[in-house]
């Protein structure tokens, strides 16, 4: 079990696995660079293959999803952050547009929409944007094959850090993320989301890192699964 | 003669190149740009469409699981990465996915048993020919054609068919292990002789 999961890569390109490998692969695609880097090319192997039956679709379809798509709301990357502290709570509007503003700026492969959020974000933002302007403040991320991303933000001089997720991909059966702040006396509930979130938290300087877990809906008092990352502070 | 080529030479030039970059146009898509998104539409509208014909047969179960993947790159179009693969790839894993969902979720409501067995099995023959007769891309079918029978009855019963490499192997009454390589293989030759990188 351990030992092929590799093998599954291939037909998972071609999606080819039973829902159960299927699941079990998708874990360990996100830990696994090097399946993430395989996986692009077989998917664009994949790619030239239904290109190559293309067939023109009836005329009528075009008018029906223009109309269609109309409509419809898109999901933007929006930021819906959950507060787990009632002080938290009714900061979530300023959290939400600073967070934007995180994303936009912080790091490489921020998208555009969000670059376009950051002016206002950055004039109504305080307690995140004390953690960005710090000038120790360290930022580390993480990308998932499946979808979204995770940055980190530190400053060990302000004692906080603040935690972005953003766009993840949703979890089935009743799941959430959960964000677990680790430090000598054990991981300690953040809060959970379903795929974008934000939170700060305080005491970071103590901690040692940061880890998501999957947990069942509402959360667990402890990690329940193995983090899908950790990121040290 | 010169005329002839001189039309051939203008249709291929409207078929084959778009200036506009598709990753760009899935960007300003995901920003509510519904000028971008019918481009996007025109420029892989086939190529949805057939994929999820061959892979479903139904020609209206087709149109509606196309349409469905089209309104799903309207809504996540935000998400696209042109970091991890390029906005057709994109968009044809999410179309393959929900062809393949589709016919498993066909087959399963309407009771009927995929698991061929080696005696029912298709006519793999068949799949092949239809397969390979309408590949537009000489390139591709020349590909398939570097691959062992083995492999390639492999990936073309995953890719357009939608079988499971367990299904496959049962069909064959074949170790799934064996199929398992004989997929990879498969998709590592033709991989390296399409010139993606690897």
């Amino acid at each position: 079990m351990t030992t092929d999961l590799h093998t599954l890569l291939a037909p998972y390109s071609l999606d080819a696995l039973e829902p159960p490998e299927n699941t079990r692969f998708e874990a360990h695609l996100e830990q696994c660079p090097a399946c993430q880097a395989e996986l692009a090319g077989f998917q664009a192997t994949a790619t030239r293959l239904g290109d190559a039956v293309a067939l023109t679709p009836p005329a009528t379809m075009r008018s029906r999803v223009l109309t269609e798509i109309a409509r419809t709301p898109q999901e933007r990357p929006v930021v819906t952050a959950i507060a787990q502290r009632r002080s938290l709570r009714s900061a979530v509007p300023r959290m939400a547009a600073a967070a934007a503003f995180l994303v936009g700026t912080i790091g490489v492969g921020g998208y555009a929409i969000e670059r376009d959020n950051a002016h206002e974000a950055d004039a109504r933002s305080t307690t995140i944007t004390s953690v960005l302007a710090a000038p120790d403040a360290a930022t580390t991320s993480k990308t998932f094959s499946t979808g979204g991303n995770v940055r980190l933000v530190a400053s060990p001089a302000q004692d906080s850090a603040v935690i972005v997720a953003n766009d993840l991909a949703r979890l089935k059966g009743h799941k959430v993320y959960q964000v677990w702040m680790i430090n000598g006396a054990g991981p300690k509930s953040q809060g959970t989301f379903t795929s974008s979130g934000t939170m700060i938290m305080h005491g970071a300087g103590g901690a040692d890192s940061v880890a998501i877990t999957v947990e069942p809906e509402g959360g667990s008092k402890q990690p329940t699964t193995a983090p899908i990352v950790t990121i040290a502070i | 003669m010169g005329a002839n080529a001189a039309h051939l030479k203008l249709a291929s030039s409207s078929t084959a190149g778009p200036t506009v970059d598709l990753g760009d146009l899935l960007v300003r898509t995901g920003r509510g740009d519904e000028s971008a998104f019918a481009a996007v539409y025109d420029a892989l509208s086939s190529s949805v469409y057939g994929m999820a014909r061959r892979v479903i047969r139904d020609p209206s179960r087709a149109e509606e699981v196309s349409q469905e993947v089209f309104i799903q790159v309207w809504k996540t179009a935000a998400r696209f990465d042109a970091q991890r693969g390029s906005a057709k790839s994109w968009v044809l894993t999410m179309a393959h996915r929900r062809a393949v969902d589709a016919v498993r979720h066909d087959q399963a409501a309407s009771n009927r048993d995929r698991k061929y067995t080696s005696s029912n099995g298709p006519d793999f023959n068949e799949v092949e020919e239809s397969v390979t007769l309408s590949l537009e891309h000489e390139q591709v079918r020349r590909c398939l054609a570097g691959l062992t029978d083995l492999q390639r009855e492999a990936v073309l019963l995953a890719y357009y068919q939608g079988y499971t490499y367990a299904e496959v192997a049962e069909a064959l009454n074949v170790n799934p292990a064996t199929i398992k390589t004989r997929i990879r293989d498969g998709i590592v030759r033709l991989r390296d002789c399409m010139g993606i990188e690897a």
